[in-house]
Order: structure tokens, then C-alpha cells, then sequence
């Protein structure tokens, strides 16, 4: 059965009164991509944040996704996870491209994989992801510009893409759980990933 | 004589992974970087199948599409369409423009080998 992923677009707006700014936060599977002058926010545990941005233009856009886990042979370029990965990088990539923003101007910032979710079948799921993720973007030849990966800390993360600047909060006293299951929850939303998208053939 | 596939996009991971899954399968696989590159590329080689990605620089997927149906030898050849647009509106155009069929990404190697083993045999 063919399950195809909620990737979505962050839908949850309000304005940040630290920052005097327009803002949307990002949960795990969403992305999002601007041409305006607002802040992107997010809490990363294992999951890891791409901040990309079009040097010249100042489009930007964040995502917040983690590998599946298994799906075949993790060594191979075609297991589920690599193929996943790749998939949420793409559409976060796509829609800044839609937006105006040129494949030869971007560049990333990476935040997260933090090794902080217990119960978890994969060592290290952290820096899985934080490796997935450098390793794309060297592929894709897009130069990382900042890096904050791995770690035992939740990370908070603020991307104002106009302003080219990211501000990172390490969360050392985490007093609920909301980090954790929310990323809990995703991941097993991600574990009915194993195939791909719909096929349709016209003739 | 293996059959010769014509694989576009502007993601260098996707053209490894889609390579890797043809090549395995035996298939001939020539690469392009986008719309414009694989219009170069398929003047120069007649290629049995044309799988593209639609959101490129330079030239998108329904872009070449339009372009290739026009050429005398791309008038019947299959071209799929893989991408991560779903949505009813853009596949409408692509199957206007001629497009053989459309696979939503993130795609299954096993499925992607399926479908082209269905449209070229």
C-alpha cells in the first residue's frame, strides 16, 4: 500500500513580540519558504532544520524532517531513507525555486540531530540525520555556511532569511515532553513510508 | 541491445539514485541537468524513454515535454513525468502535453522499473 507522506507547508502564523516580527513555526514534516521580511522558527530534538536562502535575493526556507527508519539496505544509495531524505530536501528546494530564487545562489544553514529521543531501534539517529543531511547538500553542491548538529541537546532555532541571520537556543532544562512526542509522533507517521509516490499511467 | 534512457534532473541525488536503479536493471542511462540540457541531448542521441523531473531551472519538465513531442522522433517515444507536484491541475497539462504517464516522488525503484518495463516492453 502507497502511503504518500504529509510533507506540508507550516500553517502556524502569530507574531513574535521578542522579535517584533511576523513569524510561522515549523513542525516536524513541514517546511516553509518566503520572499518576505519574517522569522522562521522551529524545535529540533533528533530531527535536523535545513535554513536555505538565495544569497543575492534573500528568498528563504526551512524544513524539519528525520530519515525513516530500515527501509532496506542503509548502505545502499535507493534504501527508503535516503530516498525520503532526499525527498523532503527537494521540496523544500523546489519551492524556493518556485519563488524566484536561483539553484546557484543557495546556501544552507543546518541545525539539529541532536541524539536526544529515547526508545529509539536506530543507534545514533541523530547524527544519521545531520550526516543525511550534509551529504545532500554536498551532492547538490549547495555550500553549508553554518552548522550546529549532534550534541544531547533540543536545539530552538530562528531563521530570518532576509536578514541572512540565525539565532540558535540550545534547550539544556526541558521541562515537558512536547519536544519528544511531537518528533515521536512524526516518526511514526514516517515508519508507513516504505514505497513511494502515486503512479498514473495516461495510455 | 540495451535499451537507452534519457533521465532529467536538476538534482544531482535523484539522478544518482535513478541511474543506480536503471543501470541495475540494464538499461543505457544518459543524464541531464534540466529542460535545456536534455533538449541538447536528445537531438544528439535517440533515446527509447524520457523520464523528467518538471521543476527545473532554465527549461521545467513540461517545457521539454512540448519541445520533444514537436521532434519527429519523440512524437511516440514515452516520456514520463517524475515529480513532486500531485495535483490534479499540472498533471492535467502534462498528460495535454503529451506526457505517457506520471510517478509522484518519493519513487519506488522496484514500481519506477515496473512502469517502464510496461511502456517500453
Amino acid at each position: 500500500m502507497t502511503e504518500i507522506i504529509d510533507d506540508q507547508v507550516a500553517t502556524n502564523f502569530y507574531f513574535d513580540k521578542n522579535f517584533n516580527s511576523q513569524a510561522v513555526k515549523l513542525l516536524p514534516g513541514e517546511y516553509y519558504v518566503t520572499d518576505k521580511d519574517m522569522l522562521l522558527v522551529t524545535v529540533l530534538g533528533s530531527c535536523v532544520a535545513a535554513c536555505i536562502r538565495d544569497c543575492q535575493s534573500g528568498i528563504g526556507g526551512m524544513n524539519h524532517f528525520m530519515l525513516p527508519e530500515g527501509g532496506g539496505d542503509a548502505g545502499s544509495p535507493l534504501n527508503a531513507s535516503a530516498r525520503y531524505g532526499t525527498y523532503a530536501m527537494e521540496i523544500l528546494i523546489n519551492q524556493l525555486l518556485k519563488l524566484g530564487a536561483r539553484r546557484s545562489n543557495l546556501e544552507a544553514k543546518v541545525f539539529g540531530g541532536g541524539n536526544v529521543l529515547d526508545g529509539l531501534t536506530v543507534a545514533n539517529v541523530g547524527q544519521r540525520n545531520a550526516d543525511f543531511v550534509l551529504k545532500f547538500l554536498q551532492i547538490e553542491k549547495i555550500r553549508v555556511v553554518a552548522q550546529d548538529l549532534v550534541d544531547v541537546f533540543p536545539r530552538k532555532v530562528y531563521f530570518f532569511p532576509k536578514d541572512n541571520k540565525v539565532m540558535v537556543k540550545k534547550l539544556r532544562n526541558v521541562r515537558n515532553t512536547t519536544v519528544s512526542q511531537r518528533e515521536k509522533d512524526y516518526k511514526l507517521r514516517l515508519h508507513k513510508v516504505d514505497s513511494g509516490g502515486e503512479v498514473e499511467l495516461f495510455s | 541491445m540495451a535499451k537507452t534512457i534519457l533521465a532529467v534532473d536538476d538534482s544531482a541525488s535523484i539522478r544518482q539514485m535513478v541511474a543506480f536503479t536503471l543501470k541495475g536493471a540494464g538499461y543505457e542511462v544518459i543524464q541531464a541537468v534540466d529542460g535545456q540540457d536534455a533538449l541538447d541531448k536528445a537531438n544528439t542521441h535517440k533515446v527509447n524513454l524520457v523520464l523528467t523531473d518538471i521543476n527545473m531551472p532554465r527549461m521545467d519538465g513540461l517545457q521539454l515535454l512540448e519541445l520533444l513531442r514537436q521532434l519527429s522522433h519523440y512524437k511516440t517515444i514515452p516520456i514520463l513525468m517524475l515529480t513532486t507536484e500531485s495535483g490534479n491541475e499540472i498533471k492535467a497539462k502534462g498528460r495535454a502535453a503529451g506526457a505517457t504517464g506520471w510517478l509522484v516522488k518519493p519513487f519506488d525503484p522496484k514500481r519506477l522499473l515496473e512502469v517502464i518495463g510496461k511502456v517500453i516492453g
